[in-house]
């Protein structure tokens, strides 16, 4: 089973991903802050990250960019979903190291397709 | 994240060596100015003995880099907490910085009383993003209007990321009162499954919350 980690401080997105996700078959495991993200990041083993940029503690792109700079999880893919919606925004978000950028919200058929492509599963 | 720390987590020997110059008002802002983050942080942190230096202080902050730097400001600025912080604080919202403003936002839920005035203009900003950080402002303030500020956000605001994260906080603060202005929601955003889903999980911590307000 594909694992994915989610990394948000809105609790209620959190949830509405892992609803969305564990109803494709992944396991979901989440995040709510970028210190806690990058902890678990680094002492479990996922197939994909969903990151969202502001957060307290530590940001989605000071994240992204740890994340990049460590061998052991610097080649799992990241998508990063925020509210900011501006061509900058996304930019800073591939700057940082993420696969794709999304504004929020995103429709559950589209985010449950996107993590199937990045995680190479197979539709359920 | 605490930015006020207790002054043992603050005071490892080899910085005290950096206090060893002028702890004057002006040698203080002289510091301020050094090239050393050890230094620019020992007198943000000595500098809350001058009430007065609160808009350097944010001027500083704006332009300020380096982390520990940023939370020595924002700990002595917290402390000072009067209008003219801020009045200075408030526009860093607006930071291309994610982490500046994740700070900020952190010090400005720390200043309820002096927040409170600004803050149904920061609700209405034109700027959505901003709206949002307002929001989350709101979400750690702890001041009794905050449910209502943020119902009017669900019922008036035409964003539906700012009417999101309203509803999020609503979901930690608001009462039974609130109900029927979030069940309206998800109609007003053509049933999108996002606004749906934070509505029905919202509308449920409420009724498991109690009327906590």
């Amino acid at each position: 089973m594909k694992r994915v980690l989610v990394i948000d401080d809105a609790t209620t997105v959190r949830m509405y991903y892992r609803q969305v996700l564990e109803a494709q078959g992944f396991a979901v495991e989440e995040a709510a802050n970028g210190y806690e993200g990058l902890e678990k990041a680094l002492m479990e083993s996922f197939d994909l990250y969903i990151v969202d940029i502001n957060m307290p503690k530590m940001d989605g792109y000071t994240l992204l960019r740890s994340i990049r700079q460590e061998p052991a999880i610097c080649a799992t893919p990241a998508i990063m979903i925020s509210t900011e919606g501006q061509v900058q925004d996304a930019n800073a978000a591939y700057a940082a190291g993420a696969n794709l950028y999304f504004n929020k919200p995103v429709k559950p058929d589209v985010l449950a397709l996107t993590v199937r492509m990045l995680t190479g599963e197979k539709p359920t | 994240m605490s930015l006020i720390k207790k002054s043992q987590d603050i005071s490892p020997p080899v910085l005290e060596e950096n206090r060893r110059t002028p702890r004057d008002r002006a040698g203080l802002l002289s510091q301020l100015e050094n090239d050393a983050p050890d230094i620019r942080r020992w007198a943000a942190l000595d500098l809350v003995e001058f009430p007065d230096t609160a808009e350097v202080l944010c001027a500083q902050l704006a332009q300020e880099t380096q982390t520990p730097v940023r939370e020595a400001l924002l700990t002595t600025l917290i402390k000072i907490g009067n209008p003219i912080v801020v009045n200075r604080l408030i526009p860093l919202l607006r930071s291309e910085d994610a982490a500046l403003r994740n700070l900020v936002i952190e010090a400005l839920q720390q200043l309820p009383e002096a927040v409170a005035p600004h803050m149904k203009e920061m609700l209405r900003d034109p700027d959505a993003d901003y709206r949002i950080f307002s929001i989350n402002v709101l979400d750690n303030l702890k001041h009794p209007q905050a449910p209502a500020w943020l119902q009017e956000v669900v019922e008036k605001d035409d964003n539906i990321n700012v009417c999101a994260a309203a509803v999020e906080v609503l979901a930690e603060v608001g009462s039974a009162e609130v109900i029927p202005a979030l069940s309206t929601l998800p109609e007003r955003f053509d049933n999108d499954p996002f606004m749906e889903f934070c509505v029905q999980t919202a509308i449920r911590r409420i009724q498991g919350n109690g009327n906590r307000i």
